[in-house]
């Protein structure tokens, strides 16, 4: 029992670690990127243009958002994998 | 009576904050509201922490999206040559993206908070949770796409006479 826990353990520890650096990228990017966009693409991309540098900016937001939705599906994904693997080996 | 008077940028100004504030509150009481079901989630199951914090990440967007239409309300402010006319446009484009962050966040909460405590039990409620959330951040875009239609009408030279 105690041989099925202790690598059970070292795997939520390592996923708890992951997650916390991730949730870290996230915000920062969260906070950095639209604004960015939006000075970056009204300097370089739109010539002044401030409503498509909006919408630039509102759309790079809305990237980050499905990223993290996207990310936070695909981390399921392996512990799926090791539960089943853990129950075939039995 | 002139059509650029001195008190006209105080409009400007006010529909900047409004901008700002409104949707700051919405995204505050989302994150919070939220945040009450994910701690309850928590303590069940840590494993799915980083998929119950999809919430409090739309909350955040509401926020970036008052912040996005003050930055652009304020480009738009000159001392000089500011009419009454753009100065009720900003205030306009401002409360409509203030108000609609502050409806769309409290949705983002309310929902949050139910879907992560319905999803320690029935794992299927996370895509109704997803579509959900959605449907409630939309709310935020439209005023956001009104304040920046109603924007474009307050650029250009006003007529100071």
């Amino acid at each position: 029992m105690s041989a099925q826990v202790a690598p059970a353990r070292v795997v939520d520890q390592a996923a708890n670690g992951g997650v916390l650096i991730k949730l870290i990228i996230f915000s920062l990017s969260l906070a950095i990127v639209p604004i960015s966009m939006y000075f970056g693409s009204l300097k370089y991309v739109w010539n002044g243009n401030s409503t498509y540098a909006a919408m630039s900016a509102i759309f790079a937001a809305n990237i980050v958002l499905v990223s993290y939705i996207i990310v936070s599906i695909l981390e399921d994904r392996p512990a799926v994998a090791t539960v089943d693997e853990t129950k075939k080996s039995r | 009576m002139s059509y650029c008077p001195p008190y006209a940028p105080f409009f400007g100004f006010a529909g900047v904050s409004s901008a700002m504030v409104f949707s700051t509150v919405g995204a505050a009481y989302g994150t919070s509201k939220a945040g009450i079901g994910i701690a309850g989630l928590g303590t069940f199951k840590p494993e799915l922490i980083m998929k119950s914090l999809i919430p409090v990440v739309m909350s955040g967007i509401i926020a970036v999206y008052g912040l996005v239409v003050s930055v652009l309300i304020a480009g738009g402010l000159t001392p000089q040559g500011y009419s009454l006319f753009a100065g009720f446009v900003h205030l306009g484009a401002g409360l409509s993206c203030g108000f609609t962050g502050l409806a769309a966040g409290y949705a983002i909460g309310i929902v949050g908070d139910s879907c992560v405590r319905a999803y320690v039990h029935e794992s299927k409620v996370f895509v109704t949770m997803v579509l959900i959330l959605i449907f409630a951040e939309v709310l935020g875009l439209y005023g956001l796409i009104v304040a920046l239609l109603m924007n474009t009408r307050a650029t250009g030279e006003g007529p100071c006479l």
